[in-house]
């Protein structure tokens, strides 16, 4: 694998802070960051609205986006809706989706409060029923679980793809196929599972996939929901205004019937061609080696958070980077600054997980260690050497 | 919280003379409001001040750092206590200072210092610069034909030469024959009615009965608290009480006599550049506040 690090202004500019903050936000190459003032300096004018041949140039750029991002995830670029970040895919799913036929909801404790938030709203105000399933200790939910809860009574099932705790993944193909057996859909929370390993809408059937753009290297503010098509029309308008109409009076509106209806307003035309750049990115880099990576950096994480004598969260073999851990006697906040001491940035807290810490026993709240592609082996090393120093205080 | 309370008053200081400790001492002031209002603290300074400490500590030594990472807060009571007592100190200090010319108020081992505050006697002098006096008029003592000529700049409302004067008597009734001993009063103006005080010393010695002045002198330093706070009033019962010819004694306090015999010693006070009373010339050696008399003796040893 090529070396990458050069393209991260930020290892230039940092060269000694070992960034493991990745499921947090990514750091961004030298080429999203020039497709974002690339808009500026190139484009800078609106998409789909204007005529004149700088809106035109702007509109083939977005067109092209769309479609770069879209083929991201082996979605339609008909079927991508430009969002903020995942948080508001979630909650254009959660607001738009037709519970009137059934309204009953399954998810899991272990999901992002982005999940969890907008349907225990849904829940509170009395329009679905939630069902929230239990995991085991290492933060799973197993398929009998799943097969249990979801009947034909069930409308849709809402879970990620890849955990931002344990690093634990679903097997989001299985829980397609049952929800759909029994006539309900699939939302997944790809905000941690796009960005880390290759994630094909079509081939697992799902329904709805959100996910956001600064996580897997591009800027933030822009996220997507990807979904089906024709299934643009069945959800209701999320937020309306200028760009999601056909045509209006002011007696009445008619909605457009494509992915414009979600989207009001001026975009964010840089995000999205950050966005579509950083996409490129990754596919030059190959998702299959990304993947590669995350198991090697996986084990390797672990193996320093077990030989300093910390627990970790989740199964010990996990498919992602992303490893949560505590000291005994240590507060989370305390171990991740003295980590920052040693150049090691990290989070620490309740990863806008709570119910799922909680769950897996860790109440108070957690460290967490998370890598990505520009990340190495030796920085690995370094903070293991770390881990075992801060280790001291905990003894 | 607990260290927030020092960090904001640390910063706070610290953001007079600089602007990037200015959001800190705002964080600092926002994490104490909230204490205040009994609302968590949430600015996180806390941490990132125990994560410094302990791991500077850390390099030092790792147990060290382990009992301080351990028992922090405690530790961070104990700095605020002592940061409270030490601003509690510098705060009497600075009182003092006010008050008495020096830090150490009027108890304290050391010498009034000359407030350029509210002095006009110039700026402060080091040891060094001290001058001995050429001219031994004042008020005498011991034998004129001496070797040894102790001569010493007072203040009469001074605690230090207060506390010097049981020396000075030790001194003149162990060494009567071999000193001479002469006192230059010098009034601070940050000392209240030390001025009048001295007047009135100096009015008594005009009067010419052995030992009269001495006595309304000893009085006077005895008296000083009172001397200093009721001014020429308790002077004069002093005075009375030291039997003292006081038609005479008024007429000359009264129209400050006095004055030009009183400013000519402080005269000789600025040239020999006294910066602290008392200040003692011993054969041209210098002693800048009470010490003790073995220092005294050690030079009058060496002069004899």
């Amino acid at each position: 694998m090529k070396d990458i690090r050069a393209d991260f202004p930020m290892l230039k500019k940092y060269p000694k802070i070992i960034y493991f903050d990745n499921a947090c936000t990514a750091l961004k190459p030298q080429s999203v960051i020039d497709a974002v003032v690339g808009y500026y300096t190139e484009f800078g004018a609106c998409g789909g609205r204007s005529s004149h041949q700088l809106a035109r140039k702007t509109n083939n750029k977005l067109d092209e986006s769309r479609e770069k991002v879209a083929k991201f995830v082996n979605a339609d670029p008909e079927g991508l809706v430009w969002t903020r970040n995942a948080t508001e895919s979630l909650n254009l799913v959660a607001s738009s989706f037709d519970f009137s036929q059934k309204r009953k909801v399954v998810t899991t404790v272990m999901e992002h409060h982005s999940v969890l938030l907008p349907f225990m709203k849904l829940r509170d105000q009395g329009k679905i029923d939630l069902e929230i399933l239990p995991c085991d200790e290492y933060g799973e939910v197993s398929m009998e679980k799943w097969s249990s809860a979801v009947d034909n009574e069930c409308a849709l099932i809402v879970t990620n793809s890849w955990n931002n705790t344990t690093g634990g993944e679903n097997n989001i193909s299985e829980l397609s196929k049952l929800v759909h057996d029994n006539g309900g859909l699939i939302c997944v929370d790809g905000a941690q599972g796009v960005p880390h390993h290759k994630t094909d809408l079509k081939g697992e059937n799902i329904d709805f996939l959100c996910f956001s753009g600064h996580k897997m290297l591009g800027p933030t503010g822009i996220g997507a929901l990807a979904m089906r098509k024709e299934d643009i029309p069945k959800l209701k308008p999320f937020i309306v205004g200028g760009g999601t109409v056909m045509k209006t009076s002011t007696e009445q509106a008619e909605s457009a019937t494509d992915q414009t209806r979600f989207e009001a307003g001026i975009q964010h035309y840089a995000g999205i061609i950050g966005f579509a750049a950083a996409c490129d990115y990754l596919s030059d880099y190959g998702m299959e080696n990304v993947e590669k990576l995350e198991r090697t950096f996986a084990n390797a994480i672990v193996s320093s958070i077990v030989n300093a004598g910390a627990t970790v969260y989740g199964k010990h073999n996990r498919a992602g980077a992303v490893c949560s851990f505590n000291f005994k006697g240590g507060k989370p906040h305390d171990v991740a600054l003295m980590l920052d001491k040693e150049n090691i940035a990290l989070r620490s807290g309740f990863f806008c997980a709570q119910p799922g810490l909680e769950a897996i026993g860790a109440a108070s709240g957690a460290v967490r260690a998370s890598a990505y592609i520009y990340n190495t082996l030796d920085e690995v090393k370094k903070f293991s050497e770390a881990l075992e120093k801060v280790s001291i205080l905990y003894g | 919280m607990v260290l927030c309370i020092i960090a904001f008053f640390v910063f706070a200081v610290m953001s007079i003379f600089s602007a990037k400790y200015r959001p800190l001492a705002k964080e600092g002031f926002r994490c104490v409001f909230r204490t205040i209002m009994l609302k968590p603290c949430d600015t996180g300074m806390d941490e990132r001040i125990k994560a410094e400490v302990v791991s500077k500590v850390l390099k030092i030594s790792p147990t060290l750092a382990r009992f301080t990472n351990k028992h922090f807060t405690m530790i961070a009571w104990a700095f605020v206590i002592i940061s409270l007592g030490s601003m509690v100190y510098s705060g009497f200090g600075l009182y003092n200072f006010y008050f008495y010319g020096n830090c150490d108020g009027p108890e304290a081992v050391g010498a009034c210092i000359i407030n350029d505050l509210t002095g006009d006697y110039g700026r402060f002098s080091e040891p060094t610069d001290l001058i001995a006096p050429t001219n031994f008029d004042g008020i005498v003592a011991g034998n004129p034909e001496a070797n040894i000529t102790i001569v010493e700049f007072g203040c009469f409302t001074c605690p230090y030469t207060k506390k010097a004067e049981s020396t000075m008597s030790e001194l003149l009734e162990k060494y009567n024959d071999s000193i001479y001993y002469v006192f230059k009063p010098f009034p601070l103006p940050n000392h209240q009615n030390s001025y009048e005080a001295a007047v009135a010393v100096l009015c008594a010695e005009r009067q010419g009965e052995h030992g009269k002045h001495f006595e309304l002198q000893e009085e006077i330093f005895e008296q000083q608290e009172v001397c200093t706070s009721d001014g020429s009033l308790a002077i004069k019962q002093l005075a009375q009480d030291a039997g003292l010819d006081m038609n005479a004694f008024n007429q000359c306090y009264d129209n400050n006599e006095t004055a030009d015999q009183l400013d000519e010693y402080i005269q000789q006070g600025k040239d020999s550049h006294i910066y602290a009373t008392p200040t003692f010339f011993i054969n041209g050696k210098t002693i800048v506040g009470p010490r003790p008399i073995e220092e005294f003796e050690k030079i009058i040893s060496e002069e004899s």
